[in-house]
């Protein structure tokens, strides 16, 4: 089994870097191979919205870079993990532009999913999708943060998920609790 | 806040110009030209990734009394340089404290005829204009931009009749140094036609304008490719049909992948 990890954390954010060790340490115990990304260092163009990823080369971004192969050991992983900084509840721009470049996954043609307009799915089965946000003290986003993840669960429909939040200021050492806890809402660990 | 005198077009989409985005934040700048305010146009992915670019777009937020950010939907938020460059003005301003008070406003748009879809990302660029010291000048969300097409609103006549109304209301608050009224948010975020007609129409046309795209490039026959399903460990459907060069080229890489562990 193989998980990858989108690391969306700035240079230097140590909590972020704890629990992606965390995730990958509780796998490899289960014989998992992990793959940690860290998004800001690799070579990922900004989507430039063309939509050639559905009609000129159907389910492959035009942008030859390492944002095609982000979405492709993506979307061939068993678990794939986004791990960012919480951002006024949202995602960093580091872990978006790797996820504005993995719509080629999904279909352009529209259908009704959960009672709205959705994208067709490309593929029969998905990854299993794990969203952890690390958020500052003193502010309180964690619900949008998660109503986010939630609402991209409805695009990429991962066979299972979950979405939580850290608080940065608390103990470091309640991390693998908090890893282990997701990791079992994931269905990866049992 | 007193009267307005500046307005900063901040455009979300790497479209540019032509973009939704553009047309329907161009049509509210020239309302608030006409009631006097002078427009300036800021394009996102043209400033966040140098540090002159950034020094740009730090220097018209701070001249702006009104900042309108356009910006379309990208996977239930914004395209990455937005979110970029609400990250860069969020660090300047906890640096340097505003000197006087701004409206931020944003309109979103996306392809999906429910507005509801941008509901979060509003949400989003909420808590940013209050982490920001901006005054919260509301958000209008426009469904079913394929309807729009990066065409200029006044040449969709009844298409983008409530849109140009609800627009032209958000002026008049704007001009005077007011959020937008709920009135405004409501009429600019109306569809020209009701929802469960819009949703059939998604469904019809959207397929027959990406087929017809697809066919301009020679992609009509691959539209259900799967290039990248064949390491998958479940996988049925076969994958040999339609492949270009290109997913061959991606196959290849598939075989060479090479995993590693930490």
């Amino acid at each position: 089994m193989k998980a990858v990890i989108f690391n969306g954390a700035k240079e230097g954010d140590l909590t972020i870097k704890a629990v992606e060790k965390e995730i990958a340490n509780q796998l490899i115990k289960e014989g998992w191979e992990v793959e940690p990304l860290e998004l800001r260092d690799m070579r990922i163009a900004n989507c430039t919205g063309c939509f050639g990823c559905w009609v000129k080369t159907p389910g492959i971004c035009v942008i030859d870079d390492d944002g095609r192969e982000t979405t492709r050991k993506a979307f061939q992983s068993d678990l794939l993990v986004w791990l960012s900084p919480v951002t006024f509840g949202g995602y960093s721009s580091d872990l978006k532009k790797a996820l504005d470049r993995i719509i080629p996954i999904l279909l352009p043609y529209f259908q009704m999913y959960h009672g709205q307009i959705h994208h067709e799915m490309r593929y029969k089965k998905y990854p299993k999708l794990l969203v952890i946000g690390v958020q500052e003290p003193g502010v309180n986003y964690e619900e949008t943060f998660i109503a986010l993840a939630e609402r991209n669960m409805l695009n990429f429909r991962p066979p299972a998920h979950a979405a939580s939040v850290f608080q940065r200021d608390e103990n470091p050492e309640t991390i693998p609790a908090f890893v282990d806890e997701q990791l079992k809402k994931t269905e990866v660990i049992s | 806040m007193s009267q307005p005198r500046n307005v900063l077009l901040l455009i979300g989409s790497p479209r540019i110009q032509r973009s939704n985005s553009y047309v329907i934040g161009k049509f509210l700048a020239e309302k608030l030209e006409e009631k006097g305010l002078v427009s300036e146009e800021a394009f996102t992915t043209r400033l966040v990734n140098t540090h002159e670019g950034t020094e740009k777009l730090l220097d018209s937020v701070d001249s702006a009394d009104v900042i309108v950010l356009a910006t379309p939907l990208y996977v239930d938020s914004f395209p990455s340089p937005t979110i970029k460059a609400l990250e860069l003005i969020h660090e300047h301003r906890k640096a340097a404290s505003p000197k006087k008070p701004q409206l931020f406003v944003t309109i979103i748009n996306s392809g999906f005829p429910e507005k509801e879809h941008m509901d979060i990302a509003i949400k989003i660029l909420q808590n940013f204009a209050e982490a920001s010291s901006f005054t919260w000048g509301g958000g209008i969300r426009v469904g079913w931009g394929m309807a729009l097409n990066g065409e200029p609103l006044s040449e969709k006549k009844g298409m983008t009749r409530k849109l140009t109304r609800g627009l032209t209301l958000a002026s008049v608050n704007l001009s005077t140094g007011q959020p937008t009224s709920e009135e405004a948010e409501e009429l600019a975020s109306a569809l020209f036609v009701p929802l469960f007609l819009a949703k059939i129409m998604t469904r019809l046309f959207g397929k027959r304008e990406w087929n017809k795209l697809a066919k301009e490039n020679d992609a009509d026959t691959k539209m259900y490719d799967r290039p990248y399903e064949l390491n998958r460990q479940v996988g049925t459907e076969s994958t040999s049909q339609g492949k270009t060069e290109t997913h061959k080229k991606a196959d290849l890489q598939d075989n060479q992948e090479n995993w590693r562990t930490i």
